[in-house]
């Protein structure tokens, strides 16, 4: 056949062409360098840090690298993640390099000063009163300095008294309240670097109010106005004046995917600053070369958007450096396959499982304290620890408080005055006797939650494995609309709720949740002692008083089992094990909390 | 044919106002839009919740909503679509543009790669039924179309990128690699080019044997890391190219179409040096008009030297002159390949469609962006291969049935020209409609593949509006989505009056 003819032409044509052609072999030798692990791959960090805040890396310039991360698949929105539409913790990964606040969480969520922008100080208790005071060098990466204006900004952002002609806020802001509780706002001169805040009330979380935010010379000027006229138009309460500048806050800096706003709208007060955008594939930063404090370790840094399931093989195939996918058991075995190449960071962070007793009119343990009792007796804690989060975090114990977490200094002191240790072993026997004594053999007990979540769907199996033998019938409630409008949870519909809070780092959230009539307090419990400590704990200045308050919450809230905690949600990173000072947060800032510090080893 | 494509224009448009409407109500009850906002412990919840009311207009009735945004969609009539915003603030108009393009790059290259090799795969299982190579691919088409894309993407990962990308550092074979290469290379020659048992033997000893040579060579050359091809390599292949379409054709003794050939390779190995430096930094323009001059420049030699065989000397001359195009901008990419491999050390990505703030030439780009787009095109190619291949095959199996094939044989023609002439034209026919809805279907983006290889097209709108209870990315998905079958069974139906003669409307 002809086809037959031509295939050999063509072969013998290939090989005429590869004998005719290729002279010598060409270039030079494979460049092998890169294959050898680095030397100094002994410890994950270059510097040992001192606390659980950022490490003093002393006196260090910007390495010229790239490394690239990805904390997960959402894409980049826009430069101001303050308004409703752009408020993640996926855009805040991102803008928190380019934009410096006042403090930040410590990995364990203890709050400390960032000495790179300033500093401050309480002058007094009553009235609270703070005193700012910004570094003499610190200034926008346009040059223009950081000043009481940028504050006056941050404090109108927050203003709800601030209004358009229709009587609307004006700024569009996640957070609303420094208005009403600093009424006067920073006080001091536009273009001092001193300011001081009032607050009308004591305000224990006065630390993570956040003073410095936006850029008020940019705001100002596409508002038409100049800096002094902006502030004076806030101070003024003048609503119509600032109309167009709180117009670009709001909108103005969201931009088609892919396209950055222009450079001079988007100035960095952090170590970085925006370079460029890919829609729905990276973002880059690039050291801040105006930067006042440490410079960052490493001149770029590469955002990814990318999906857990991606995530490791794209850092085996070092397309990525450092990854936070969320943790699973087969995402942590395929990490630990790639060995050395690899650090990887376990441990808790502040979202904590708790099963919440329902105290309205349908439930069954509303009135009984007994039965509450029975039930935390045959929960199997330590199992449900051991079974389903030890492989995750081998650090993993049993969560014996609400406010605070193992990992925190005053963990120990708390439970010690708080809990007996009374529900740490399983006590079916204990658990029997108490619902014969009360007549209350067979009690159905439906726990709800919200559905599909298969690690809930175990915990409630073991749960129903070990209470049933007590004498309770469990029954797995779950249910996809167990938090939507009409769903279980607001019908009341269930006698037990697991779900998990993520926890803020703020000291008096919890008041939410546990007094009387508050928003968060799904199970309407409602208990004098402790509306009346959360009371003595929020308008109370002393970090004392917060501890004693703390530890009589825990203990009430256990002497009356509002509800079981069970385990802190585990963390999970990894990343190359080349870039140095990665290190594992507990908190909701994630592991790019320290990015500035990453660096690659020689 | 007016009033029909009129007819169907108002029908569809007609279902795509109802199947919208549908949606919308779907989509505005598939969950909570405040879900992720309950289990929140910030003590700004509530006033988060109400901004997302207000911005979302979750106050206002489903009829309301809706009518919000048909309204929206209505101006697309004076093309000023609004599309909305969705749930962080971005206009979706923008959203689209950016999933459809990115969604585009990604399936047009697998769907039209998957139509050939699918009609090709086809035809020659067709061709030999019932042969070991019918029986082999068939299993091999059913095994691809029944991979579960997640393993497959994480499979081709590991081999094809990581895998290679190691290998490519010192690229290297061990002997019993060489041995398995060559004695399934020479397996599969024997397969494809059939024939007698001892036809069979010497192509499996003589394609083995190659292999057996050429890679240890090819190893020597460094060819991996420094590939070369050269002129002389060009002039040979170009040469070979040349005589084979000749003697495919009419033999080579008809010097009315070697002629034309011959000077095309001429021609292109001048043009070969002319163009040496504009080619080391083209433009995509410029590449495109090369390639159009390449095959019409020949063809045009064809059309006035080919005499009473224009057309064939036409068509070989014009492949001649594309396959001397190819080679050259093949030459160049070789050229650049190890600057490439210093500016990426690891060449073939596994996530995204391009390397953030890749700089480099025009050729270097060109293989970043060939490089990342590698794996899910094959995936997507390699899983649609299946429909195409076996429709064709059955289509062909039918067609070669009738009478007038039968026809076509008992006068004489050779079998080439009965089955490409005859039989493959009419097998056609069915197969586009597949290839249109396939289309159709493709543009809605593949999400599974999408996700894994961190591409953010169309499918990922979709799923991510639907996550977030967000209707507008739904909805502007669902209107390209839904016009685009619309539109492409539309032009099924005008292809078909276009294809067979048996339909007029």
């Amino acid at each position: 056949m002809r086809v037959q003819r031509i295939s050999k032409a063509v072969a013998v044509g290939a090989a005429l062409a590869l004998a005719l052609t290729a002279c010598a072999p060409g270039g030079e030798t494979a460049p092998t360098d890169s294959a050898k692990p680095s030397s100094s791959s002994g410890g994950t960090n270059t510097v040992e840090p001192a606390d659980t805040g950022l490490a003093d890396l002393g006196d260090i310039t910007t390495k010229d690298d790239n490394i690239k991360v990805t904390v997960g698949a959402p894409d980049f929105i826009g430069y101001n993640s303050n308004t409703p539409q752009t408020y993640s913790t996926y855009n805040s990964a991102i803008t928190d390099r380019v934009l410096s606040g006042f403090s930040y969480f410590g990995t364990d969520g203890k709050i400390y000063q960032n000495k790179d922008l300033g500093s401050y100080e309480k002058l007094s208790d009553s009235p609270l009163t703070i005193k700012y005071t910004i570094a003499e060098n610190a200034k926008w990466s346009d040059g223009t300095p950081i000043t009481t204006a940028d504050a006056v900004l941050s404090w109108a952002t927050q203003n709800p008294n601030l209004k358009n002609a229709k009587g609307k806020m004006l700024f569009d802001s996640v957070s609303a309240d420094l208005g009403d509780t600093v009424p006067k706002g920073p006080e001091g001169a536009p273009d001092s670097k001193e300011f001081t805040v009032t607050f009308k009330n004591p305000d224990p979380d006065w630390q993570i109010q956040s003073w410095l935010g936006a850029p008020a010379h940019v705001v100002a000027k596409q508002g038409g106005l100049s800096t002094d006229e902006f502030v004076a138009g806030i101070r003024a309460n003048d609503g119509t004046k600032v109309t167009k500048a709180a117009e670009f806050w709001n909108t103005g800096w969201t931009t088609k995917p892919g396209t950055l706003p222009a450079a001079d709208l988007i100035p960095s007060s952090g170590p970085y600053k925006l370079k460029s955008w890919t829609a729905g594939e990276s973002v880059t930063l690039e050291a801040n070369e105006n930067y006042y404090g440490t410079p960052a370790a490493t001149k770029t840094l590469t955002y990814r958007f990318i999906t857990d399931d991606a995530m490791v093989q794209a850092l085996d195939n070092k397309e990525l450096n450092v990854i936070s996918p969320q943790p699973t058991i087969d995402t942590l075995a395929q990490l630990k396959k790639l060995g050395e190449a690899v650090n990887i960071q376990q441990g808790d962070t502040m979202t904590w499982e708790h099963l919440d007793f329902n105290f309205r009119d349908k439930a069954v343990f509303k009135d009984s304290l007994e039965l509450r009792q029975a039930f935390a007796k045959c929960v199997p804690r330590q199992q449900i620890v051991d079974n389903l989060i030890k492989p995750l975090n081998p650090d993993a114990q049993v969560l014996n408080a609400r406010e605070v977490f193992p990992f925190q200094e005053n963990y120990k002191d708390v439970v010690a005055f708080s809990y007996g240790g009374q529900y740490d072993a399983v006590d079916v026997e204990g658990a029997k006797k108490i619902l014969e004594e009360q007549n209350a053999v067979g009690t159905k007990v439906r726990i709800g939650y919200s559905a599909p979540n298969p690690r809930r769907t175990d915990q409630v199996a073991m749960i129903k494995s070990s209470c049933d033998a007590a004498g309770f019938d469990i029954v797995d409630a779950a249910d996809p609309k167990f938090f939507a409008p009409g769903g279980t949870q607001e019908r009341g519909d269930y006698d037990v709720a697991l779900f998990a809070w993520a926890g803020s780092g703020q000291i008096t959230s919890g008041q939410n949740i546990y007094a009387t009539g508050k928003p968060q307090n799904y199970g309407e419990f409602s208990n004098k002692e402790v509306d009346a400590a959360w009371t003595r704990l929020a308008t109370s200045m002393d970090p004392a008083v917060h501890l004693t308050e703390m530890k009589n919450i825990e203990k009430l809230l256990w002497d009356n089992l509002f509800g079981i905690p069970v385990f802190a949600h585990p963390g999970l990173s990894a990343s190359s094990s080349d870039i140095k000072n990665v290190r594992h947060t507990a908190t909701q800032s994630q592991i790019v909390w320290n990015a500035e510090q990453w660096v690659r080893a020689e | 044919m007016l009033k029909f494509i009129l007819k169907r224009l108002g029908a569809s448009l007609g279902i795509l106002l109802a199947a919208s409407f549908l949606l919308y109500i779907l989509v505005i009850n598939a969950g909570d839009p405040l879900g992720d906002l309950r289990e929140s412990v910030s003590d700004n919840r509530e006033h988060l919740m109400a901004q997302r009311t207000e911005y979302m207009n979750l106050d206002q009735p489903w009829y309301g909503r809706y009518w919000t945004w048909l309204t929206g969609v209505s101006k697309c009539f004076a093309l000023q679509c609004d599309l909305g915003t969705n749930i962080q603030g971005q206009n979706v108009a923008d959203l689209l543009s950016v999933a459809a393009s990115s969604t585009l790059r990604l399936v047009v290259l697998a769907t039209v790669l998957a139509a050939i090799f699918g009609i090709a795969i086809g035809v020659l299982t067709a061709v030999r039924q019932y042969s070991g190579l019918d029986y082999g691919v068939t299993f091999l088409t059913f095994l691809f179309f029944s991979l579960p894309v997640f393993w497959a993407a994480v499979m081709l990962k590991e081999y094809l990128a990581i895998g290679y990308n190691d290998w490519i550092k010192e690229p290297g074979f061990s002997t019993p690699q060489i041995i398995v290469i060559a004695m399934v290379f020479g397996f599969l020659m024997q397969v494809f080019l059939a024939g007698s048992v001892k036809r069979r033997l010497i192509t499996f000893a003589v394609s083995a044997a190659f292999v057996g040579v050429a890679i240890p060579y090819l190893v020597w050359l460094n060819f991996f890391r420094y590939p070369q091809l050269g002129l002389v390599g060009i002039i040979v292949l170009s040469l070979a190219i040349a005589l084979s379409g000749t003697a495919m054709t009419v033999g080579v003794r008809n010097k009315q179409v070697l002629y034309p050939a011959l000077i095309t390779v001429a021609l292109g190995i001048i043009m070969y040096y002319a163009t040496f430096s504009l080619l080391q930094a083209p433009n995509t323009w410029l590449l495109i008009g090369g390639g159009i001059l390449a095959v019409g420049i020949p063809g045009a030699i064809g059309y006035f030297m080919g005499g009473r065989l224009r057309k064939v000397a036409m068509w070989v001359s014009a492949f001649t002159g594309f396959a001397l195009a190819a080679l050259t901008v093949l030459d160049h990419i070789y050229r650049a390949w190890p600057g490439f491999l210093k500016l990426k050390p690891r060449p073939i990505g596994t996530i995204g469609s391009q390397t953030p703030d890749f700089v480099g030439g025009f050729w270097d780009v060109f293989l970043d962006r060939g490089a990342q787009l590698l794996l899910p095109t094959i995936l997507l190619a390699v899983i649609s291969l299946a429909s195409y291949s076996r429709y064709t095959r059955t289509s062909m199996l039918e067609v070669g049935q009738q009478d007038y094939i039968r026809t076509a044989r008992s006068k004489g023609l050779s079998e080439r020209t009965v089955i490409f002439r005859h039989a493959f034209r009419n097998a056609l026919i069915p197969i586009a409609t597949i290839a249109a809805f396939d289309f159709a279907g493709l543009i809605g983006g593949a999400v599974i593949t999408e996700n894994v290889f961190g591409w953010k097209g169309m499918g990922e709108m979709f799923a991510t509006g639907l996550t977030h209870v967000d209707p507008a990315p739904v909805m502007a998905f669902f209107l390209v989505t839904g016009s685009a079958a619309v539109l492409f069974n539309m032009l099924a139906d005008i292809f078909y009056a276009l294809l067979d003669p048996r339909i007029r409307v």
